[in-house]
């Protein structure tokens, strides 16, 4: 009895460790993955067709394989799962033939009708898909679509049969829709117009096929509204079937993802990591102490409160063995596999950070609209005032002093060197004198001397109201250092307005600022998707710029039905828009800055569009694991 | 304790008539407080947006044009009513989340409440076992050198928050000496770092308590007696004055439990502890109705069956309570 309370006293101990396990045993750890990558977030799905960020159609590159894929060294269009294509003469019609060995992670072969299901989905306005006027190329697919967005419409006024609404969409799908699949491995696909990037296009993962058979049994018609209802469980590991390198395994929520390597991949000999585990830290400083303790092999996106020490620390490495890097660059080599195999940095020096030209442009644009909100006249109507404060910023000190991430300054939208065969363009740079001259033709002047410049009738330049969004500090110290430039150079009042990222959205569609930051990711390999932001009616002409020369022009260009003569004109085009008309002026190209050590990881590709094939990520000390026979996961 | 004298297992069958009214009370005020919020859980300024007639279908299809459709809909779903009318196909569903469509409530605490658990109560052990030791060193000499450490290690413990003794650690142990691993979860050695840093408000109030406990048993009639016999100082200590100076960590511990579960959001995020509370945090910030009420109906659950187990233990370590 003596010891009796004293094990009264362990038992509440006791039931805690107890509890302790078993809340323990419904987690289990996972063994090592053969790469490990941090993202700062997790994927919103891995429904192919409903992705549109960039972390997830990185993952989705690797699930799924499109028709064609993009090299990643230099994004040249390579087979997938097509073995070979063909084009009519007018580029209106392509005939994609699908290869034997193209196998779902099940084992079922990959179909043309696969194709064609998953791309219905996108175009279905049920699906809700991002992207779903990508498809619009292909003919009767708008039509289609607009068509089944004015029947759910009407049927939600007054509702009938749904499952017959759903029977006369399918149909109207066959019938309208230009894919056409002769047979299983044949897909056809005519166009609208000679669409020079359609099959740029159709590497872009919400064009891969998903597996009709497990996607089905979660759709459902909605009785009341006549809408398809997806449920997404079929996007769980142990359901999800893949056609691509990897099938995912495990997969929870905002924490990681595990992919093991496809074993029906027909190109599985190429996939080098046979595991990889995908895993989210929010957190950035978390991220960035975790790959620096051993713990990942790549992180994709630091912190930007890392970036402009690192990259220095990085830039003082480099400069120790420039004579080495520049010759073995001359040689041809990757700077990588240079850097990788030089002696380890010093105290204050690092490689094991890198920043990438992105295929992604920062900007601020100009209210191009006649007249500001309120009713009054806006200056920047006119484009030789745009032109003016265009040339009246040194971009150049931007980016050395303010964004300080080694952008490369910007002249034009589209980035240099970023799709094959569309030559450099050069923009604006800086040209006091020039943007003096400009406003003056414009007919404003420092008439009485007073240090700022009026109109002919003598009224003050309005004060230029800057706006920018809060969301990173970037941006605000962009804007403060342009006022200065603009206030200095060309004498005119400006202010700063800082908005939060949905205010700031909401002033900049209302057209309700003078100039406004910017930037634009492009998501195709085309110019277009560049040039088409300044294009009357387009969702993203946050300018209000319209010009009928402009469209004129476009469309004359788009017309032109050789590739290389169509990226020329086009060319043509871009020069024209940023050194006659200035609708916005770019700044610099945006730099991704990722994490990842040389010395043991190897295969990160360099160029700007920077779709990184994770399959093609391999650590250096481990020779690549030989692929198994697709019976050795069954 | 103020609890009924009758017997435990009246205890237990009155508690559980109490537990629907309560999880209903507090998914009534979750309720209101969530939807009295302004934003639309459907909208993503930072992200491409949705057409206006797809934002209104899914309106409709989550029932987030009627508020009071919602409320019965999502108590059927939730409570297991509606499968057990057989109006639902399965019971205790609580909803896809609204802003991660392709994630259900269920799955989402599936994975992050085990974490959290192992979290809060790896906190707890960790917890009593410092307090204890602190608390019964300190008590056993007031005033001494020793005793004026253990509390100014435990007014340090509650006053500073944890994001700066957690980034401090983590530095420290996982970054300069590469003890720990710094982000992910699995294993004995993730756990460490966050447990501890969680653990320590914890083990600094249970330690005072201890402390308090011992100076008073110390000075106690079959203390004295017993040391009178001639048992050794830390004998007498441990297996007669620590039994009754552990009954305040007791009743401590149940609510104490239920914080360091509910609690750990801090820690959680700046470990990368994949738990529920960064989930939660997120729900609340982003309007995540369907999440934050299937947490909160979770969590309220989850804090009575608490409630109830320290009661019944407190029975059982001190007979005299029934």
């Amino acid at each position: 009895m003596l010891y009796a309370p004293s094990v009264r006293v362990l038992a509440p101990v006791l039931l805690l460790i107890l509890a302790l396990l078993a809340a323990m045993s419904l987690d289990s750890p996972l063994p090592p993955a053969d790469l490990v990558i941090i993202e700062r977030s997790d994927c919103y799905t891995l429904d192919p067709q409903r992705m549109s960020y960039q972390h997830e159609l990185r993952r989705a590159r690797v699930l799924y394989e499109t028709l064609v894929n993009l090299r990643a060294a230099d994004c040249a269009v390579v087979p997938g799962v097509a073995e070979r294509w063909e084009a009519s003469e007018d580029r209106k019609t392509h005939v994609f033939h699908l290869r034997a060995d193209a196998k779902w992670s099940n084992g079922d072969p990959v179909t043309s009708r696969d194709f064609a299901y998953s791309w219905r989905r996108a175009i279905l306005p049920d699906t809700a898909a991002d992207y779903s006027a990508l498809f619009f190329a292909i003919r009767g697919a708008r039509e289609f679509h607009e068509r089944r967005a004015a029947k759910l419409k009407e049927f939600a006024r007054a509702p009938g049969d749904p499952d017959a609404l759903w029977r006369e969409t399918e149909a109207d799908f066959a019938r309208t829709v230009a894919i056409e699949t002769p047979d299983d491995r044949t897909l056809v696909v005519h166009l609208n117009t000679p669409l020079a990037y359609f099959l740029d296009l159709c590497a872009f993962p919400c064009f891969a096929p998903v597996h009709a058979a497990s996607v089905e049994p979660f759709v459902s018609i909605e009785r009341a509204t006549g809408r398809l209802i997806q449920r997404h469980d079929w996007t769980k590991p142990g359901r999800i079937v893949t056609n691509g390198a990897y099938v995912p395994t495990v997969w929870r929520y905002k924490r990681d993802m595990r992919l093991e390597a496809n074993p029906h991949y027909w190109n599985r000999a190429e996939v080098l990591a046979r595991t990889v585990e995908c895993r989210t830290i929010e957190n950035p400083n978390t991220g960035v102490l975790s790959f620096q303790s051993g713990g990942a092999d790549w992180l994709t996106d630091l912190g930007p409160e890392y970036k402009t020490e690192m990259l220095a620390e990085r830039k003082a490495y480099l400069a120790r063995f420039r004579g080495e890097i520049e010759a073995g660059l001359a040689r041809g080599a990757i700077e990588d596999d240079i850097v990788g195999g030089l002696p380890p940095p010093g105290p204050g020096e690092r490689r094991d950070v890198r920043g990438f030209n992105a295929f992604g442009t920062d900007f601020f644009s100009f209210n191009c609209r006649p007249e500001l909100p309120g009713g009054k006249a806006n200056p920047f109507h006119d484009a030789r005032v745009r032109r003016a404060f265009a040339l009246a910023v040194d971009k150049q000190q931007l980016v050395e002093r303010v964004t300080r991430l080694g952008e490369r300054v910007a002249g034009t939208l589209v980035p240099p060197d970023s799709i094959p065969g569309y030559p450099r363009v050069e923009g604006l740079g800086l040209d006091v004198a020039r943007a003096r001259a400009e406003l003056k033709a414009a007919g404003y002047e420092d008439r009485d001397g007073d240090g700022v410049i009026e109109d002919a009738r003598g009224e003050r330049f309005p004060t230029v109201d800057i706006l920018y969004s809060t969301a990173s500090p970037r941006y605000q110290n962009l804007a403060l250092a342009m006022r200065d430039m603009w206030k200095r150079e060309l004498r005119v009042a400006a202010e700063c307005r800082g908005k939060d990222s949905k205010l700031y959205k909401e002033d900049l569609k209302k057209g309700n600022f003078m100039i406004a930051r910017g930037g634009w990711y492009g998501d195709y390999g085309d110019p277009t998707t560049w040039l088409d932001l300044q294009r009357r009616g387009n969702g993203n002409n946050d300018r209000g710029y319209e010009s009928d020369e402009f469209e004129r022009r476009m469309d004359e260009a788009e017309a032109e039905t050789d590739p290389a003569r169509r990226l020329a004109r086009l060319a043509e085009v871009e020069r024209w828009l940023f050194t006659e008309e200035a609708p916005l002026i770019p700044i610099c190209n945006y730099v991704t800055v990722y994490m990842y050590d040389p010395s043991r990881l190897g295969g990160i590709a360099e160029h700007p569009r920077l779709e990184q094939d994770i399959s093609g990520l391999g650590r250096r000390d481990g020779a690549p694991a030989p692929a198994p026979a697709p019976e050795s996961m069954r | 304790m103020s609890a009924p004298r009758s017997s435990v297992a009246g205890l237990i069958a009155g508690r559980l008539v109490q537990l629907p009214f309560i999880v209903l009370a507090v998914y009534t005020l979750t309720f209101i407080l969530a939807w009295s919020v302004p934003g639309n859980p459907l909208e993503n300024p930072e992200g491409r947006r949705p057409p206006a007639e797809i934002v209104e279908a899914m309106k409709k299809q989550y029932k987030l044009d009627d508020p009071v459709a919602f409320y019965f809909d999502y108590l059927g779903k939730a409570s297991g009513a509606a499968w057990l009318l057989g109006r639902h196909d399965r019971p205790f569903d609580l909803g896809p989340s609204l802003k991660q469509p392709d994630w259900n409530v269920n799955e989402i605490l599936a994975t992050g409440l085990p974490v959290s658990m192992t979290l809060g109560l790896s906190a707890m052990l960790i917890a009593v076992a410092i307090g204890i030791t602190a608390g019964t060193v300190g008590g056993l000499r007031p005033g001494s050198a020793l005793d004026a450490c253990t509390q100014v290690l435990a007014i340090a413990g509650i006053s500073l928050p944890s994001f700066v003794i957690g980034s401090a650690l983590l530095m420290l142990f996982a970054v300069k000496l590469g003890l720990f691993p710094v982000g992910g979860w699995g294993g004995v050695r993730s756990v460490a770092l966050p447990a501890f840093t969680l653990s320590l408000p914890f083990a600094a109030y249970i330690s005072r308590l201890v402390r308090f406990g011992m100076i008073e048993e110390m000075s106690a009639d079959h203390i004295r007696t017993a040391r009178a016999k001639g048992l050794p100082r830390w004998k007498v200590a441990f297996k007669h004055a620590l039994k009754n100076a552990f009954l305040p960590v007791l009743s401590y511990l149940g609510p104490a439990t239920a914080v360091a579960l509910t609690g750990s959001f801090v820690v959680e995020k700046v470990f990368a502890v994949p738990g529920i509370g960064q989930n939660f945090v997120d729900g609340v910030l982003g309007k995540d109705i369907t999440l934050v009420m299937g947490v909160v109906l979770v969590y309220s659950t989850m804090m009575v069956m608490f409630n109830l187990a320290v009661d019944v233990l407190y029975r059982f370590v001190d007979p005299r309570i029934a």
